[in-house]
């Protein structure tokens, strides 16, 4: 009963964490960020999900949760490298916000409280986790990224990840379910 | 002896015909097998397939585009075709050989189906 409590306790930190980071996306979303601020903001998202997700590979016991880390690995890699690939054609230097410093730093929290998990209590407080993140990812992209991006590649770009975004929530929607 | 030989002329020259058209009509009919057989792309982009229904002649080419950033699949239900790892900016090319209707998926990522149809 007191691991039960201790991991449902996880749970709300970590999805609390995550809240914090919208409510820090719908403050900036007052003034809006520029393509160079939506650029940082893409790759800091990316990277927390690469850095989760090498951390529930090597961690996880359960092959489905291995590869679901590995497909986050993949894909949030891939996008990053498209990101970057195209920042450097527009010679956009992405520029660090508060809302990516957040997501960096919330990042780092999490991965701390899900390093002190283990077995069946890690897997289910990581993918917890990745269906809070992906929501408030897509949040993010639909309430602030799209809004404001002014390049027409950026904004394909987004418009392009979005389904992304979407499946990686439905895929850990999926498992969440399964692993009640 | 004329009549005879007239005769046999005949005969050989309809057989030598005959086999002359045959030998025309199977290079005609191999020659529009080769001309017909057409080359169909699918685009993987968005997490989409474009087409999603996709109709081609037994003996056509389908090659899958992947334009996403990230690898995908196109994997037939019981394994009819399966490319594999599909990276991003490469593509896979299947031949068509049988009839039917194939529905397939990326493996990867389930949310993605489609439908190979092969009259």
């Amino acid at each position: 009963m007191k691991q039960l409590i201790n991991v449902a306790q996880v749970i709300k930190s970590i999805a609390g964490g995550v809240f914090a980071i919208a409510a820090t996306v719908a403050f900036a979303q007052a003034s809006g960020p520029n393509d160079a601020q939506i650029a940082a903001i893409v790759v800091a998202a990316n990277s927390v999900d690469i850095d989760a997700g090498k951390l529930a590979r090597s961690k996880s016991k359960n092959k489905e949760v291995k590869e679901f880390a590995q497909l986050m690995i993949n894909d949030h890699t891939g996008v990053n490298k498209q990101a970057i690939a195209l920042v450097q054609k527009l010679k956009v230097t992405p520029e660090e916000n508060d809302t990516s410093k957040s997501l960096k730093s919330d990042g780092a929290a999490t991965l701390k409280k899900l390093g002190g998990l283990k077995g069946a209590e890690f897997d289910k407080a990581y993918v917890a986790n990745e269906v809070t993140y992906h929501q408030a990812v897509l949040d993010v992209i639909d309430k602030t990224l799209l809004p404001n991006a002014k390049n027409a590649e950026l904004k394909g770009l987004l418009e392009k990840v979005r389904p992304a975004i979407d499946a990686h929530l439905q895929h850990a929607k999926h498992m969440q379910a399964s692993m009640k | 002896m004329m009549r005879d030989f007239m005769s046999r002329m005949d005969k050989r020259l309809r057989d030598a015909g005959l086999l002359l058209l045959t030998c025309i009509a199977l290079s005609a009919a191999s020659g529009a097998v080769q001309a017909d057989a057409r080359v169909h792309v699918v685009v993987i982009e968005a997490m989409r397939y474009v087409p999603d229904v996709i109709e081609v002649n037994a003996g056509d080419t389908v090659v899958w585009k992947n334009k996403d950033a990230f690898p995908h699949t196109a994997t037939a239900g019981d394994r009819d075709f399966d490319s594999g790892s599909i990276g991003s900016e490469h593509a896979w090319k299947f031949k068509a050989r049988r009839k039917g209707v194939f529905p397939y998926v990326c493996t990867l990522h389930p949310t993605m189906k489609a439908t190979l149809v092969v009259k």
